[in-house]
């Protein structure tokens, strides 16, 4: 298939030649084509997703991980080292927190993530417009100078996660809800305030796998073929992060000898087909997930 | 392309005699070019005009099926290359692997499973579609046993896998009548292949690694009078099966190599990666798909993909609203209030069944949105509840006025109050923490 369009390249991630600390950089887009066919891009990158409080995560992937899960920068270690991540997201869950005022501690985790790994960091602040200001800046700062993402851009709380980009040199998350003018909107107000496009990635909101995965999946395919027709306002990556896949009652309520397994299907099957549609950053919390993508990019991508 | 109406009528005869069943040669082309009418039934085509309006109006891929009764595989009569453009119709069967090497005790496991085990989800009913019988022994008698082991347990849809047409032949004593896929054949064996599907009425396999092979391929079976046909692209690696399923879907459907308006055949046994494959297959445009047998967690992930990719875009699976009664029960019973997309209902009903609860679930019309949904496209409003409530004779059927509204409505909860009367009770937002709620504050 021939198109006009080609998606923007987006780097995360700074070297200590290009004023960070990273060991390696991470770059996305360039496709001319749909995923895994000739012209399209490079394989699709995994990020492993940790957080600084685990009150609200899967109980699967905090006992299959194990006690590091209690210190972000080990567990970041571990996401590098031992199950082999692209990128670590970090979601700063303990701003979700009713009365969040630590915003020392915050910086503190950035830091602990930074020195536990060298990968690009994808940092998700606070989701409370009261303290996204804050917050954001906070983010932004600890991680001067690396390149990182942040997220989360919406249409209507975009303003505080874009300053911190624009003023640290980061790039931003925009999602918006599988609605693909939607999209387009975000992409063009974060535009108008100064975000370059080569420094936004979209996030079209995946719902899990059953719960709303078929609608994610094809709101992804027409992003992209609309930004392989040529339209530069969605020609950007895409982000993809069934969230809910460890939730959901089929996990949850799985037979307990076959509940890792079931956890494990569940991410791979959305991450897998998030890619298959466009996504050219997928995000997973099992680490066993993580390793079956990689195993399957590489099939797709004619490595193997 | 597909011929347009006007195109069509340019190359009847004009008569307007009525013959084909309409009152114009125009008002039959419209038919024709809607896919509504059969060029044949006009008795004035000449030969080539014939074929012709057959080649343009004719689905772009042939609609085959394999197997009999309620459980056949109908695959094929696809038309778009995105779900988002329209659709996709007709999920690909899943089959599963048993080679003839096996012994008849693990044979009649797999089998037995296949056909009896089940999944329930969004209210539809989903299985693995049948058995891919290969022929891993060489042995015509090994190969006959093994189909007249499953033959007489299961009535499931079959593929029949060898090279050699008496190996399939041995096969096809014991199950010939059931239209079982034969595969597959070759540009070397095909005329042997075409002689036993036609002796049978079997739909036949074909397979060849490149576009232009499977249309020399097909064109030739068709010749030899086989056109229940399926293509294996015979790819080595799922890059490679993406590469060619991907040009032929497009090569059909724009009908540049008509040739291959076929379902393709997805072996995932072949790649290294089965599980990659697999989704691969699901995801782009694999109609038949073979698999190593799958315990619980692939197989319900696997089903539950292919019950995503192949929902219709444009109309979420959606309950009648109603008043439902659960649990048989009485008029004290709680009203509870949900939407009318079938994944919420079947959720919340799955938890109140589960726990015993009696009460009253009012399935209002939210056009399918789920709770959240609804309440950001503000389609979830009090209006809705009041009518609701009023038509579907809520007020009869209880003997209180207290409603619970799901969590994710709490923002409607005031002017819901405010506009029915009732006494307004927010529920929590996951429904997995109903029954809980409900013996807690409703006792
Ligand atoms: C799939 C989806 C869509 C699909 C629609 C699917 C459908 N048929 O509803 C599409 C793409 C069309 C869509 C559209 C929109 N969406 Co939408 N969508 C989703 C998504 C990913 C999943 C929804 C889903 O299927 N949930 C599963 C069902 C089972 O959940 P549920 O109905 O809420 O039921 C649960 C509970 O409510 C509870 N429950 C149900 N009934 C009852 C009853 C009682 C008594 C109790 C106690 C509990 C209870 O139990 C269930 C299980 O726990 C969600 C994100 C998410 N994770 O929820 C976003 C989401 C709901 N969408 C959102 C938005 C904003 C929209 C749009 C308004 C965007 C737009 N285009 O303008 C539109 C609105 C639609 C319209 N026509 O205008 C937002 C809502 C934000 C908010 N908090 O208000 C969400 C949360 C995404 C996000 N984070 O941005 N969406
Ligand atoms: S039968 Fe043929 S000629 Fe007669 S009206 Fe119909 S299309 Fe026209």
């Amino acid at each position: 298939m021939t198109w006009s369009g080609e998606i923007d390249r987006v780097h995360i991630g700074a070297t200590k030649q290009e004023g960070g600390t990273r060991s390696r950089v991470c770059t996305v887009g360039g496709a001319k084509n749909l995923p895994f066919l000739e012209g399209a891009s490079e394989m699709p990158l995994i990020a492993l997703e940790i957080c600084d409080d685990t009150g609200s995560w899967s109980p699967i992937v905090l006992a299959y991980t194990g006690d590091v899960t209690r210190d972000a920068g080990e567990w970041a270690k571990k996401a590098e080292k031992e199950f082999g991540a692209d990128l670590v997201r970090l979601h700063l869950t303990s701003t979700r927190k009713r009365g969040f005022s630590d915003v020392r501690g915050v910086r503190t985790t950035i830091e602990a993530v930074l020195q536990g790994t060298g990968l690009p960091l994808i940092i998700e602040g606070s989701n409370e417009p009261s303290v996204d200001s804050e917050v954001f800046s906070a983010c932004g700062e600890a991680a001067a100078g690396e390149r990182a993402l942040l997220g989360t851009a919406e249409a209507d709380r975009y303003r505080s996660v874009a300053a911190a980009a624009v003023a640290f040199g980061h790039g931003v998350i925009a999602q918006s809800p599988i609605d693909i003018n939607l999209a387009k909107q975000l992409n063009i107000l974060l535009h108008e305030i100064g975000m370059p496009h080569d420094r936004i990635v979209i996030d079209p909101f995946t719902g899990a796998l059953g719960y709303g995965f078929e609608y994610s999946y094809s709101v992804m395919e027409r992003i992209r073929t609309a930004a392989l027709k040529g339209d530069t306002d969605l020609a950007m990556p895409m982000i993809s992060a069934a969230a809910d896949s460890l939730n959901i009652k089929e996990v949850r309520e799985a037979p307990q000898e076959v509940r890792d397994e079931t956890a494990v299907m569940w991410e791979f099957c959305a991450a897998f087909s998030a890619a298959v549609a466009g996504a050219e950053i997928v995000c997973v919390r099992h680490p066993r997930t993580l390793e079956k993508l990689k195993k399957g990019f590489a099939h797709l991508a004619g490595e193997g | 392309m597909a011929l347009k109406a006007l195109d069509i009528y340019k190359i009847l005869p004009k008569k307007n005699c009525k013959e084909c069943g309409f009152p114009t040669c125009l008002a039959f082309a419209m038919k024709i070019a809607s896919g509504k009418a059969d060029p044949a039934t006009c008795p004035y085509l000449d030969e080539e005009t014939r074929q012709k309006l057959g080649a343009a109006t004719r689905p772009p891929i042939r609609l085959v099926r394999i197997g009999v009764g309620p459980r056949k595989v109908v695959v094929g009569e696809e038309t778009v290359l995105f779900r988002h453009d329209k659709t996709f119709y007709h999920p690909p069967g899943l089959m599963v692997e048993i080679p003839d090497t096996w012994s008849p005790g693990q044979v009649k496991v797999v089998a037995a499973q296949i056909e009896n085990e089940m999944f329930t989800r969004v209210g539809q009913d989903l299985f693995l579609s049948g058995v891919a019988i290969r022929n891993v022994s060489g042995a015509a008698d090994t190969f006959q046993k093994t189909v007249a082991a499953i033959e007489e347990m299961v009535s499931l849809p079959e593929i029949l896998i060898s090279d050699h047409p008496e190996v399939l032949e041995a096969g096809l004593i014991e199950c010939g009548t059931y239209r079982p896929l034969l595969c597959a054949a070759t540009d070397a064996n095909y005329t042997s292949f075409c002689r036993l599907a036609t002796k049978f009425g079997c739909p036949l396999t074909v397979r060849a690694g490149s576009v232009e092979g499977l249309a020399n391929l097909t064109t030739k079976c068709v010749q030899e009078g086989v056109e229940d046909l399926v293509m294996d692209p015979a790819a080595t690696t799922p890059r490679e099966f993406l590469a060619l399923s991907t040009q032929i879907r497009k090569a059909a459907i724009e009908r540049t190599v008509p040739a291959v308006g076929y379902p393709v055949y997805c072996d995932t046994t072949t790649y290294p990666d089965p599980d990659a494959a697999c989704a691969l297959g699901v995801l782009k445009y694999g109609s038949l798909i073979v698999t190593r047998p799958l315990e619980y967690s692939r197989k319900l992930a696997f089903l539950t993909l292919r019950q995503n990719i192949y929902t219709d875009p444009q109309k979420p699976i959606q309950m009648a609203p109603g008043l439902y009664p659960v649990n048989s029960p009485g008029r004290e019973s709680p009203l509870l209030i949900t939407v009318n997309f079938s994944l919420t209902y079947f959720t919340v009903l799955g938890y109140l069944e589960g726990a015993k609860i009696p009460c009253h679930l009012l399935v209002v019309d939210t056009e399918g949105l789920s709770v959240l949904t609804a309440v950001a496209a503000g389609k979830l409003n009090e209006t809705l509840v009041r009518e609701s409530l009023k038509k579907f004779g809520a007020e009869e059927a209880v003997s209180h006025r207290t409603l619970v509204l799901p969590g994710y409505a709490a923002p409607i909860s005031g002017r819901v109050e405010e506009m029915t009367g009732w006494k307004v009770m927010v529920g929590p937002r996951d429904a997995a923490d109903l029954p809980e709620f409900l013996e807690k504050e409703m006792g």
